[in-house]
């Protein structure tokens, strides 16, 4: 990671979430040079922390043409671009006793005028076609939504991104925009592991840093009004559905429940945080009981399903710069050109929009960028395969790791030792994670610590949260510096906890008290770390 | 708000209780002596997550499990392992019975083809070239000793011999005697009835009875273990309206028709499940509430050592038959340290499980040959196969042991 | 059949069989009793490791040199509180392990300390024969010390290991051996655990072949060798067997669990409680009882349906929340087996935990509630014949305090004596 930089790029793009990640890719196809730097690690901010639902677009057709045009289109895309990291489970909007019946004829209407295939079933059908639906249901809508895994898509368009020659840092953090002429002509990083800081110069810097994104503007003196929102959600134990279950109704709390990998996601809640907060988002108890309240309408069972975490993250929400109150909130994409809108040349802040429509959001922030440049190439991202989803090669027989493993990786499953005994022995048993896969992951996916490996991996992420498994990837992990191994194990168990706490009860408090017994009683972690504290970024 | 919410988990067989604690894993059987099993953390609730996500991920290794259950009895969080892995093979597995496992699984088609030619069939089956038979076609292994099949069958036996005899007593059971009891062990089935008859009940055979399905449901053919279920149930019911309670000298079909009929093949039991026991505990209830009494010879004297058959342990029922067994003053009685004897019904009878099936058993041979007992006691017919093979010490059911220690006139005269 | 209930009658029943039920069930046993014990499923012995705790910290968090001394100062809450004589109540329980077949180092009156598997320095009371126990945590008895690990055994971090103990000035080698019988078991990716490669060893005879390569890995200048614990699973003879047959002095330290040491107490004590004559009633659970006002006359069980279990007196010994003694809905907390009262420290679901998991978590201390005489409780009633012993009980935090092993034996000696004394 340490290489030499360039002295100079065509584009620095700042924020390594699914925006950032996606224009990268996109410029780097298109001939620029480019630098992707991240604060901390790939896919921490919003990207990470939503639902995982691949949008119809269904859910904005009534109140929102625009985004679920822009849905349906990307949701195509993506089957076809990012195969291994979409799951095509197609998905319901039911509609409840206590709900409108006629909002649906005014919804299928509207889908089909977005484009986008809706069809009315029978409520006993529904039943049939997912066992988990609330049975009392009156009316269902089935729609092409399907499960989307964020952190896979980010990282499949890193690596994309540097197959076409881009440069990638993450633990690399602007903390300053550099000014010369009235033109933005560089960034001055910090590197957040070692304190380094250095200047990073280029033609255009692109702002897709989210939330942060208004932090990043105000270094450079210009004004986004923006408005974080934070949004709740729970993880349970194991997938309760296989199509995702919405309401049919207005876009409301926690009325979406989408099956994700092994496990299933119900959210969300909505409230404006100070941006002061967005670093550290807790879930409050409240939230907990107003989602597992509006969960059990779409899917009884999951009153009694085993909840394994809470988290939430924030959603970029940006003021329409034509509104002058500040008060008008814009959903679909905002791509600022401060040259025009602050004169502020070599500067271009993408942001709004969502993650379904990453792509098409760096599309257009690298179109514009193109026409600055000078470069006239298309973009050909929505054709273009990413790594890992190219054409399946049939193979022979997997075993359990492999075959998750495959799942994860699509073929650059292929890339990751197998067949011996030492690749092969199982690091993380709820999900398959064999010491090939960690191996393959610290080398090839810009693993720092055990959290940038769950994110790549998925270890840790079973029902135990990591009760063996973190301590064996550490092991298999450290390097010559022990003592840090044993912080990000100490480090490792905290973060887990943050989102055990909000739902610390029935199995989960018994997992945790075994969990500790093992890791404080039996092991003594806390004893040998000493630095127990964890950046809250990480958690 | 209160919501009456997560008060209790109820993922199917509990698989989501499952604290990745892998204790199960250190009493499983098969992976002790096999690296081919994936053990039944990995067999049962991890990979059941991902075959909730997609069927892809049925391992066909799980044939492997014996369906011991000792992994249910080990977990401390009551996950029902082995219910996990049967149901999944139930669901998923693609792979056909083949002849052999057919003929293993039907006990009682078998069984009456071969009775009427026990004689011949007896010594056929003992004979080297059929054994070579057996075990290069059949994939049944060689080293295996077929049970003989009696010449005469209980039921036919039962129908001469004991039927008009027992509406002489004021009180009734049914008895399910199992394949083993009418096609190999009728003797079994006679000391039922002369304990029975002792304590002043009347032994009645089920209107139908067809095998309870275990060793279907062991080779994949889950679908005809469900029909005989169903037929047994019917024959049951019909007992159980006359106030009969169905009686076992098996615990394997115990376990089958109480515990495995309902969420394993989809047979409602649940208004006969209660009345079908086994019937050493049968014995010791009333014992205990002092509505029978038994009453010994006094020149029995027998060393015993008693053998937890799997079913047996995960049933919760060994304290029965051992207080019962115990209360024979003339037993010296041993308890075997509770292990797996690697039979499993059809399982050992294959080839390609001999070995595992006899390095499984082996703590548990070992532990007979060291307590040297005149006879091992064991409420399982496919436990005593295997540890007579093995050990060469001769395995009774409980309750030949009460026949043969029992003073029938003592018992009669007590029991009036 | 239905409705009519029959009865085993037994002196004592015992409902939980880890350490305590079974420390319970044997010392009952000795005395004469007719004991029955009621067991859901294993304990967590088997992720306790080779050593046992009688007190390893003081509330503060400083390690604790004299154990005896520092419970005096300990909260009024906790349940070393309602014990006797503590001092006594510990040889009473080194000698019911001892004559379990499991010998131990140490003593009550000076804890001496276990390395754990990553290589921290941890206070304890009693160790098994064969596993490392250290007397002074700042003088490391050895000079030089061979760690051998199995190839490609992931739960014995050696690099971890390594570090902990030269961190306080001893040389360390870090080697490895491997025989063609651990490659076999490495075929099934998950199976690779300290009691599966225990079976291994022992099933086929491997003693002589596993000392000939750690023999011939580590060759000469040392002065300890250093093993994983996955030998000995059913007894300590193979155990010792190894270390004998090894050529420079050589102990076991703890892996992650499963614990090879954890499960041979558990089989031993079993093996002793049975053949004193004990009732073991395996993989069941007491799911109700039969009071007659504060008086416990019988439980039912899951699997016994149809038969009460009498008693003269009972032992609830069902431990914390891991093994369901206690279990947390999303309102309360409450015993699942009986029902008597739980000190739940008037706490709601909100401040059960806090936000740092190396905090004391509240939810470690809740418990069932006892009298002094470790009594329980119904409806605020004190119960004649029901009594509560280890994890179960409220008032301490075993991962603080290491006190867990201490609380479970020492407090079900008491209940013992409380129900011989009666």
């Amino acid at each position: 990671m340490e290489k030499e930089l360039s002295n100079h790029y065509d584009v620095i793009v700042i924020g390594g979430g699914i925006t950032g990640a996606g224009t990268a890719r996109d410029c780097a196809m298109r001939g620029l040079k480019v630098l992707l730097v991240e604060r901390h690690d790939y896919s921490t901010g919003a990207t990470g922390r939503n639902h995982g639902l691949l949008h119809s677009g269904a859910r904005y057709a009534v109140t929102d043409h625009e985004s679920a045009v822009e849905c349906i289109a990307e949701n195509m895309t993506l089957r076809k671009i990012a195969r291994h990291c979409v799951e095509e489970t197609e998905g319901l909007f039911i509609t409840l006793p206590e709900d409108d019946i006629n909002f649906q004829s005014t919804f299928v209407q509207k889908c089909t005028e977005a484009g986008i295939r809706a069809e009315v079933i029978d409520p006993q059908l529904a039943k049939i076609m997912e066992p988990a639906v609330n049975p009392d249901l009156i009316g269902a809508v089935k729609v092409p939504d399907a499960s989307v895994d964020p952190f896979r898509l980010t990282m499949a368009n890193v690596l994309d991104a540097q197959l076409h020659g881009a440069e990638a840092l993450v633990y690399h953090e602007v903390i300053d925009i550099i000014i010369e002429q009235g033109r933005v002509v560089g960034v001055k990083l910090r590197n957040n592991l070692n304190g380094e800081e250095r200047n990073v110069h280029a033609t255009l810097t692109i702002n897709a840093a989210g939330i942060w994104g208004m932090l990043v503007a105000q270094m450079a003196g210009v004004k986004i009004n923006m408005f974080p929102a934070k949004g709740s959600l729970l993880i349970f134990g194991h997938r309760v559905n296989n199509m995702v279950i919405n309401r049919c109704r207005k876009p409301a709390n926690a009325d979406i429940l989408v099956p994700d990998d092994a496990v299933c996601v119900i959210g969300t809640t909505s409230d404006r945080v100070p941006i002061e907060t967005c670093d550290d988002m807790r879930v409050t108890p409240e939230e907990v009981e107003l989602l597992l309240a509006e969960g059990m309408k779409l899917a009884p069972s999951l009153g009694s399903t085993r909840i394994l975490r809470a988290y939430a993250g924030v959603r970029p929400l940006i003021a329409s710069d034509d509104d002058p109150t500040g008060r008008s909130i814009s959903r679909g994409i905002v791509t600022l050109d401060h040259e025009k809108r602050d004169g502020l040349a070599g500067f271009i802040t993408i942001t709004g929009g969502k993650m379904m429509t990453y792509r098409l959001m760096a599309e257009e922030v690298t179109n514009l960028a193109c026409e600055k440049l000078g470069i006239a190439k298309q973009c050909e991202t929505a054709t273009t395969p990413l790594p890992g989803s190219e054409p399946k090669v049939e193979t022979k027989k997997y075993s359990f790791a492999q075959k998750a493993a495959e799942g994860r990786h699509g073929t650059l499953n292929a890339s990751i030792d197998s067949g011996d005994v030492t690749s092969d022995a199982l690091v993380c048993e709820c999900e398959g994670v064999s010491v090939g896969e960690v191996r393959y992951a610290v080398t090839k996916l810009h693993v720092h610590n055990l959290i940038n490996l769950r994110r790549r991996t998925r270890v840790g992420m079973g029902t135990c949260q990591g009760e063996l498994c973190a301590c064996r990837a550490a092991g298999v992990m450290c390097g010559d510096d022990t003592q840090k191994a044993i912080n990000d194990l100490a480090g490792f168990m905290n973060e887990r906890w943050k989102g055990m706490q909000p739902v610390a009860w029935g199995d989960n408090l018994a997992e945790a008290q075994l969990t500790a017994r093992i890791y404080q009683g039996v092991l003594g972690v806390d004893r040998l770390a000493n630095e127990r504290r964890v950046e809250c970024y990480e958690i | 708000m209160t919501i009456e919410t997560q008060t209790q988990n109820m993922s199917v067989n509990n698989f989501e209780q499952c604290l990745k604690c892998s204790i199960c894993t250190v009493y499983c059987p098969v992976s002790a002596v096999t690296p081919l099993y994936p053990g039944p953390k990995q067999a049962g609730p991890d990979g059941e997550r991902y075959r909730l996500k997609n069927k892809a991920f049925f391992d066909e290794a799980l044939k492997m499990c014996l369906n011991c259950k000792r992994c249910e009895v080990a977990c401390p969080n009551d996950v029902h392992i082995g219910d996990i892995i049967q149901a999944a093979r139930i669901k998923y597995s693609t792979h056909r019975p083949s002849l052999r496992d057919m003929m293993l699984a039907n006990t009682d088609l078998v069984g009456t083809m071969a009775s009427p030619f026990a004689p011949i069939a007896n010594p056929v089956l003992k004979l080297k070239p059929m054994k070579a038979v057996l075990h290069g076609v059949m994939g049944i292994d060689k080293h295996r000793t077929f049970p003989d099949y009696s010449s005469r069958k209980f039921e036919s036996w039962f129908k001469k011999e004991a039927a008009p005899k027992q509406s002489q007593y004021s009180k009734h059971v049914s008895y399910f005697h199992g394949c083993y009891v009418n096609y190999n062990y009728p003797q079994l089935g006679k000391d039922f009835v002369k304990v029975m008859n002792a304590v002043g009940y009347g032994v009645h055979l089920l209107e139908k009875e067809k095998c309870c399905g275990v060793a279907l449901i062991a080779n994949g053919m889950p679908k005809q273990a469900k029909r005989q279920g169903e037929v047994n149930m019917t024959s049951m019911r019909k007992a159980v309206a006359q106030g009969h309670a169905v009686l076992t000298t098996s615990s394997t079909c115990t376990f089958t028709m109480r515990d495995e009929y309902d969420h394993l093949l989809g047979i409602d039991n649940h208004d006969v499940r209660d009345s079908i026991s086994l019937a050493t505990r049968f014995l010791l209830q009333l014992i205990e509430k002092g509505e029978i009494k038994l009453a010994f010879r006094e020149d029995y004297h027998k060393r015993v050592a008693y053998h937890s058959a799997c079913h047996m342990e995960r049933m919760g029922w060994v304290p029965y038959s051992t207080r019962l067994l115990r209360m024979i003053p003339g037993i010296d009685f041993v308890m075997l340290e509770s292990q797996c004897c690697g039979i499993s019904g059809t399982y050992g009878f294959k080839k390609e499980n001999y070995e595992r099936s006899q390095a499984i058993g082996k703590g548990l041979f070992d532990q007979i040959d060291e307590a040297n007992p005149d006879c091992v006691a064991t409420d399982c017919e496919t436990c005593k196969w295997q540890i007579e093979m093995s050990t060469g010490t001769p395995v009774m059911n409980p309750i030949s042991i009460i026949a043969e220690a029992l003073d029938v006139e003592a018992t009669r005269e007590l029991n009036k | 059949m239905k409705g009519e209930w029959s009865a085993m009658r037994f002196d004592i029943v015992i409902i939980g069989g880890g350490l305590s039920g079974l420390t319970a069930g044997i010392a009952l046993a000795e005395a004469g009793k007719d004991v029955a014990l009621v067991s859901a499923g294993q304990s967590t012995l088997h992720f306790m490791g080779g050593s046992l705790d009688l007190l390893g910290s003081d509330e503060r968090g400083n390690d604790l040199f004299k154990p005896l001394d520092a419970i005096a100062k300990l909260n009024e809450k906790h349940p070393y509180k309602k014990l006797e004589d503590v001092s006594r109540l510990a040889g009473v329980a080194k000698q019911i392990l001892e004559r379990a077949g499991l010998a131990t180092t140490g003593y009550a009156t000076a804890n001496h300390w276990r390395i754990t598997p990553i290589g921290a320095l941890m206070p304890t009371w009693l160790t098994l024969e064969g596993m490392a126990a250290i007397d002074d945590p700042d003088k490391m008895p050895w000079r030089k010390v061979a760690l051998v690990n199995i190839v490609n055994y992931l739960d014995f971090p050696t690099k971890f290991l390594a570090a902990g103990m030269r961190e306080r000035g001893v040389e360390v080698d870090v080697k490895a051996v491997i025989l063609p019988e651990f490659q076999q078991l490495r075929q099934s990716p998950t199976e690779m655990r300290s009691t599966n490669i225990a079976k291994v060893i022992e099933q086929n005879d491997l003693l002589v072949k596993f000392a000939d390569q750690v023999n011939s890995v580590v060759g000469e200048g040392y002065d300890m060798v250093l093993l994983p614990s996955v030998l000995g699973i059913s007894s300590n003879e193979k155990a010792m067997q190894l270390l004998r047959l090894i050529n420079v002095p050589a102990s076991y330290v703890d892996t992650l669990p499963p614990s090879v040491p954890g499960v041979r107490m558990q089989s031993q004590l079993r093996r002793r409680f049975m053949a004193l004559g004990g009732s073991f009633f395996t993989g069941d659970q007491v799911i109700e009882g039969i009071y007659d006002g504060n008086n416990l006359k019988g439980v039912k069980t899951a699997k016994l349906d149809g038969t009460v279990l009498e008693a003269d007196n009972f032992v609830l010994a069902t431990g914390s929340f891991v093994s369901r003694g206690l279990v947390a809905d999303y309102n309360h907390v409450y015993e699942p087996a009986l029902g008597v009262d739980v000190d739940d420290l008037g706490l709601d679901r909100k401040t059960w935990a806090t936000v740092d998991v190396t905090e004391a978590q509240p939810y470690m201390e809740m418990g069932v509630a006892t009298d002094h005489k470790l009594h329980c409780k119904r409806s605020g009633n004190v119960m004649s014949n029901l009594y509560a012993a280890g994890s179960v009980l409220s008032g301490h935090n075993s991962i603080k305090l290491l006190d867990g092993a201490g609380v479970d034996m020492l407090t079900a000696l008491q209940v013992t004596e409380n129900i011989l004394n009666q």
